[in-house]
């Protein structure tokens, strides 16, 4: 019988072991997207320049439209080295956005953990994909809408797309695989609102004073006045869980139940402390105390931004700048992703002889299937 | 001899199985020909041979280069059609008389499964083997008997003793099932009897037109209920007591109760015992109220204590994982991340194989 505590539970999760950075690395991982990104934004334009020089007065005029038709033209037209956004830039404008996910998902009406999923997504996709390449409206709508599916709330697609407004399935669905392999497969995301729940009724058990903290323990002598104390801390913290801790980046650097105790600790920073004071026993060294440490650290991150505040002016003011910059560095042959969608999906030219050259391989390797002794093995390529 | 013939052509038609090989005579003209072996040598013949060539005292086989000398008391009718099998038998049960050992005179399992094979490879020679070994064989069974012949008897008499117990422990479990069904009938008439008897006593008893009627019928009635009840436990407590020594099924072995098997653990033995928490069965919390009261949620299958265990599993899961110290020391998983920017990246600057080379990217 091997025991398996909490944590080598959580270290089974996919959330821990392909979502979970140091800041260090996660900020180099963002580095690199960024740099790589705005080099093919750069490649990207100067190809659609060179393709006009060579071409036609006709094919540029084609060219021309379909520029027009996606704001580009200064860009196309205009010479110089393209301005691109930096990692920083592009995080304030992920935040931005994360909050209009929140906002959309009040429109929507959908619960809080669809929200937050959604938002995690985002957060997610754009650790390996920079918004110059893929514009943020259009990842959040799929976002949003993968994460009612994950979270359990269903929402029929046609209304979906209506009740966002402007919206066409397809638009949502033009993105699909593209976050689905943005999140490496992967739509788990732990949250730390059940775990505030189990942790508010655990500690109002404690206050009656009947139950035992610890396996093995005897039961407890609880802080004065804690009911109401418990009470006061459980709205507080979830208001910090709803917002805060969806626009930071918390849940890659903390473990949901840190970020739980973390906004409880904000709320009420010697409750939490006594809290995990009966959790750790002295006999587990030092426990105690480096987890009272991560809880400050990530209670310090949950801080930067107060539940329920907005950008300030200056905020707003620096935000729409970014906007407009966005428009002019994002990369032209990713701007219309339905378009590319379809195009893939019908297959052109080029693509045509790739799905016959699978089709002729499936037929194959089904008619081995069907031999007596099964297909033959592959043999490595190297 | 019916049997005999019919078995014989059953297996292969053989028309030299209907002919006298002594005589020639046959079958078909003589329907009650009827052919007899004599175990010395297994040479069949038919019964007016035997007594043609041997009333007159012992005489040798007919049969050409046999030349045993048989005798007439030694001929009989042949059980089995195929006279190889019919001298097995005979050679078994010869052999088996003097290897009359039995297994509870071995001290192991492996001692007297040694004398079994030590038997079946002596009957094996006497069958099968050549002169020789048959000769050696047939010595080996003499000198045996000879020198064993005190246990021989002893073990001979005491088979016989145990096929006579068997007899007449059947015998008497047959005599103890035809009294229990005889006491069954006898019960059933005088219950029925009884029946009759108390409504006569009751019809009488109302046309003398003493006391009320129902009081008399309900008197009656709890006389009947009383002495069925009376002849019910009478009969229980005969049929446990006659249950235990004849009834029971002899020379079984003793049952060891079955060791009762776990149940089926999903997770592989894994202990999942929450080790920062005590699960209770009950929690206070006001989102919970309402749930509780209205029964339309548990009518489902939702279970509390399953919103228990999983919050309170939640609250601390992972309470003392520190990511900044073990995921920093583990590689960071670049490959499959950057799958959209990174091969894009690589791609070199031709348009055309950049379409191909973002095969990989969705787009």
């Amino acid at each position: 019988m091997s025991a398996m505590s909490e944590d080598e539970r959580y270290r089974t999760s996919t959330q821990y072991r392909l979502w979970s950075y140091t800041p260090s690395s996660l900020l180099a991982l963002r580095t690199t997207t960024n740099q790589i990104a705005a080099d093919r934004v750069r490649e990207a334009v100067r190809r659609i320049r060179e393709a006009r020089n060579i071409s036609s007065a006709d094919t540029s005029e084609a060219e021309n439209g379909r520029a027009k038709s996606v704001g580009m033209e200064g860009l196309v037209n205009g010479g110089g080295e393209v301005d691109c956004l930096t990692v920083e830039e592009e995080l304030k404008l992920v935040e931005f956005y994360c909050r209009q996910t929140i906002q959309l998902g009040d429109h929507l009406k959908v619960p809080t953990d669809v929200k937050a999923t959604a938002v995690q997504y985002i957060k997610r996709f754009y650790i390996t994909n920079s918004l110059m390449t893929y514009h943020p409206t259009d990842i959040l709508k799929t976002a949003l809408f993968f994460a009612t599916k994950t979270e359990n709330h269903y929402f029929r697609l046609t209304k979906f797309a209506d009740a966002i407004g402007k919206t066409k399935p397809e638009d949502v669905l033009a993105s699909e695989f593209l976050l689905t392999q943005g999140l490496r497969f992967t739509f788990d995301v732990r949250h730390p609102f059940r775990a505030l729940e189990g942790a508010v009724m655990e500690l109002q058990a404690l206050a009656k004073g009947n139950v035992p903290a610890l396996p093995g323990g005897g039961a407890v002598d609880g802080l004065r006045d804690m009911e109401r104390r418990v009470k006061g801390a459980h709205g507080v913290a979830r208001e910090y869980l709803k917002t805060s801790a969806a626009l930071t980046d918390v849940y890659f650097h903390f473990t949901p139940s840190q970020i739980m105790m973390a906004a409880f600790l904000i709320a009420d920073k010697e409750l939490v402390e006594w809290y995990i004071g009966s959790k750790f026993p002295p006999s587990q060294e030092g426990m105690q105390e480096k987890v009272l440490e991560v809880l400050e650290k990530c209670a310090d991150m949950l801080r930067t931004v107060a539940p329920n505040s907005e950008p300030s002016a200056a905020e707003k003011k620096e935000l729409s700048g970014l906007a407009k910059k966005l428009k002019k560095c994002r990369n032209p042959e990713k701007m219309d992703l339905v378009a590319l969608q379809r195009a893939k999906r019908e297959g052109d030219g080029e693509d045509e002889k790739i799905v016959k050259k699978r089709k002729l391989e499936r037929e194959t390797s089904s008619k081995e299937a069907d031999d007596l002794f099964g297909p033959a093995i592959k043999k490595e390529q190297v | 001899m019916m049997r005999n013939g019919s078995a014989s052509k059953g297996l292969d038609s053989n028309p030299s199985d209907d002919i006298c090989p002594v005589c020639k005579s046959n079958r078909y003209l003589t329907p009650t020909l009827q052919f007899l072996i004599n175990p010395e040598c297994y040479h069949k013949m038919c019964s007016t041979c035997v007594d043609r060539i041997f009333t007159s005292g012992p005489a040798s086989c007919p049969v050409p280069y046999c030349g045993k000398t048989l005798r007439k008391k030694g001929f009989h009718k042949a059980f089995f059609g195929d006279l190889k099998v019919e001298r097995e038998c005979d050679i078994r049960k010869r052999v088996g008389a003097v290897y009359n050992k039995r297994q509870d005179e071995f001290e192991t399992l492996l001692d007297w499964n040694n004398y079994l094979e030590d038997v079946e490879g002596l009957i094996f020679d006497l069958v099968e083997g050549s002169k020789e070994d048959r000769s050696r064989a047939e010595e080996k069974l003499r000198a045996y008997k000879e020198r064993n012949l005190g246990e021989i008897e002893a073990n001979k008499r005491a088979g016989l003793e145990e096929v006579e117990m068997e007899k007449r422990r059947e015998r008497a479990e047959k005599e103890a099932a035809r009294q229990r069904r005889l006491a069954a009938i006898k019960e059933a008439e005088e219950e029925k009897m009884d029946v009759e008897k108390s409504r006569r006593d009751v019809l009488e008893k109302l046309a003398s037109g003493e006391g009320d009627a129902r009081e008399i019928t309900e008197m009656a009635q709890k006389i009947v209920l009383k002495k069925a009840g009376a002849r019910k436990t009478a009969n229980e407590s005969m049929s446990n007591g006659s249950r235990d020594p004849d009834l029971a099924i002899r020379g079984l072995k003793k049952k060891v109760a079955p060791t009762t098997e776990k149940p089926y653990d999903p997770f592989g033995g894994i202990d999942l015992t929450p080790s920062r928490y005590v699960l209770q069965d009950n929690y206070e919390s006001e989102w919970l109220q309402d749930a509780k009261r209205n029964q339309q949620h548990t009518a489902g299958g939702y279970s509390f204590h399953e919103y228990y265990a999983r919050t309170m599993f939640e609250a601390f899961s992972g309470l003392g994982v520190f990511i900044e110290d073990e995921v920093g020391n583990k590689p960071a998983p670049a490959a499959p991340s950057n799958i959209g920017t990174m091969t894009a990246a690589v791609a070199k600057p031709k348009i055309k194989q950049e379409f191909k080379m973002e095969l990989d990217d969705v787009f």
